[in-house]
């Protein structure tokens, strides 16, 4: 009986302690920059072991990376984009989802296995042909080069597709014979219902376009145009001049903004997630 | 008239009399709600791809007027020896990416459910998913510090424990190793999400039943989480296997893809090959046929699945 005892002690303190190994290993990265973007010197910044000298605390390589870059303006054109992308990927996709959960046409199978074929076409093979569409559009170096490509998503359909599906008929029936047409009903009775579904979406939608590199590098040759992950490397491109400190702060000032929207929509993800029921 | 008048008299059910004035009224509907996407598809998923397949038979360098060159691009594949080697560095690469998603991430995920205070729980899983939603560039910038041979943390704090100063970046043993570690670092934190979900989904009833019946943890995971799991599982292959082949961030701001081939990804190359040496026509060759491999590995996938996943 004790021998039973102490091995679940032990099991239990096992799993605590990988945990926390696992919780500290993808953490500390972090803790390491923004520690860097407080710190004065690059001199203790490359000391080892770490050590902390509350004396060289700054908030001044904020101001170099404002200085060193349009840090404002890539921020503003990454606000731009990503918050544009995400409103009409949610519409376009809840819209589709739709007619897929709900309405009964003809070629609804054959419409329904091509959302699923794109999920396979991944951007990084169509990139030449996409961004000669867009040169013909005459939108390149423009931010609609950054928008219109994000705007169709297989995923997105698929994911609210699903949700719609799960949600009870009698609530529709209701607005049916109260005379509400389709349109009515999806904007009084579907969405309201679907708060977690569209908040994942939204989230992951956002935070994929906010951190896009491949799009910008290939559409923009306007500095002035430019979103924050190219901001960063160009940031980094002056690392053998530019000290460590400006660079963390650089990375720090990339970091927040979406840190701030997943933290306030992270736990619909689990929930959405948890009832689709992710059958393939 | 008597067709006609026992038509009328039918009852207005949802049967097959009735679908083809209903499913015509929904057509129109459905064109509304579906335009968008139609659209949106047709112009920058559709006609691109079928740009990329149009490009391949051309040689091209944006400038000048393409020339049609047939199967030519498709034959220089095959002579390619740099193509074959950053084939390799990208499935090995790709491959334990996978592994330590699926399987490490179902360790976390599992030990996730073990009994704890909430706040605890929902502190492991916040730093779990963290650097899933931060850039992939900003992600390899600070892990080029971090993996720095002389100055970085990695290396002192394996000094400590008297391990020699590894070359992560520089070496072409290493170099894929760092590329692997680091993605997996950065998506992780997905998987596990999946997984927890996934796991809330088991009804609690069978666990607690094999509980009462005397069944071990281990007999529990196999027999209990894992077949319910399976589908999970499945998923998370999938989308971890399409993820990981089209890595291009971490190796083109970690190693440049180097030292020579050996962390450059097929994505990168045809980056390289298309705004590097504006040889469009060859980039949409090995874009193709890379679609082609990736369909390929996914219908394997699927096709395989039903031997192990379990559908209640």
């Amino acid at each position: 009986m004790d021998v039973l005892r102490v091995s679940r002690i032990l099991s239990r303190v096992a799993t605590f302690a990988i945990l926390a190994l696992a919780a500290l290993a993808i953490t500390a990265p972090f803790l390491w920059i923004f520690r860097g973007a407080f710190s004065g010197s690059d001199a203790e910044l490359y000391k080892l072991p770490p050590t902390f000298d509350p004396a060289n605390l700054t908030g001044d390589n904020f101001g170099q990376v404002t200085d060193q870059v349009p840090y404002f303006r890539f921020f503003a054109n990454s606000i731009i984009v990503s918050t544009t992308v995400t409103v009409a990927q949610i519409v376009t996709c809840a819209t589709a989802a739709y007619a897929f959960a709900r309405l009964r046409f003809r070629g609804k199978g054959v419409l329904f296995a091509v959302v699923i074929g794109s999920l396979m076409i991944p951007i990084q093979v169509t990139i030449v042909p996409l961004f000669l569409v867009m040169s013909k559009l005459g939108l390149t170096n423009t931010l609609w080069s950054l928008i219109l490509p994000g705007i169709f998503s297989g995923f997105g359909i698929f994911l609210l597709r699903q949700h719609f599906m799960a949600l009870p008929y009698e609530l529709e029936e209701a607005a049916k014979l109260d005379g509400a047409g389709h349109f009515r009903t999806f904007a009084r009775v579907i969405l309201p219902l679907s708060g977690p579904s569209i908040a994942t979406l939204g989230i992951l939608c956002f935070t994929y376009w906010w951190n896009d590199l491949l799009l910008p590098l290939v559409m923009i040759s306007d500095t002035e145009r430019q979103t924050l992950p190219v901001g960063l490397v160009l940031l980094a491109g002056r690392f053998s001049t530019g000290s460590l400190g400006t660079i963390a702060a650089g990375i720090a000032m990339a970091i927040v903004p979406v840190l701030i929207v997943f933290l306030a929509a992270q736990r619909y993800i689990v929930q959405s997630i948890a009832s689709s029921g992710l059958k393939l | 008239m008597t067709a006609l008048m026992t038509e009328r008299q039918a009852p207005p059910a949802p049967g097959r009399g009735a679908s083809p004035r209903k499913s015509r009224k929904d057509g129109f509907a459905a064109l509304a709600f579906l335009s968008p996407s139609i659209v949106t598809f047709l112009v920058f998923v559709l006609a691109p791809t079928a740009g990329v397949l149009y490009l391949s038979f051309y040689d091209w360098n944006l400038l000048s007027d393409g020339t049609f060159v047939g199967l030519d691009n498709f034959e220089r594949l095959f002579t390619d020896e740099r193509l074959l080697r950053v084939y390799g560095s990208t499935v090995y690469m790709a491959l334990a990416i996978l592994a330590v998603n699926v399987v490490l991430g179902l360790l976390l995920a599992v030990l996730l459910e073990t009994r704890m205070p909430r706040w605890l729980r929902g502190v492991f899983r916040l730093s779990f998913l963290f650097p899933f939603v931060v850039s992939a560039a900003a992600v390899a910038l600070i892990w080029r510090f971090l993996l720095n041979k002389d100055l970085g943390l990695v290396n002192y704090l394996l000094g400590t424990l008297g391990v020699d100063r590894i070359d992560w970046l520089g070496s072409s043993a290493w170099a894929p190793i760092s590329i692997i570690i680091v993605n997996s670092w950065k998506t992780i934190g997905f998987s596990i999400l999946v997984y927890i979900a996934g796991l809330q989904a088991i009804p609690h009833q069978l666990k607690e039943a094999a509980i009462v019946d005397g069944a071990n943890a281990w007999t529990r995971f196999w027999r209990i989480t894992f077949p319910l799991l399976s589908p999970t599982i499945f998923f998370l292959v999938v989308i971890n296997t399409i993820n990981s082949f089209q890595i291009f961030a971490e190796p083109r701001v970690l190693t440049s893809g180097g030292p020579g081939d050996a962390s450059r990804t097929i994505v990168q190359y045809l980056y390289d090959r298309a705004f590097g040496d504006f040889d469009l026509g060859y980039a949409s060759a090995i874009g193709i046929t890379f679609m082609l491999v990736l369909i390929v590995l996914t219908a394997i996938q699927f096709r395989f699945s039903r031997r192990w996943t379990f559908y209640e």
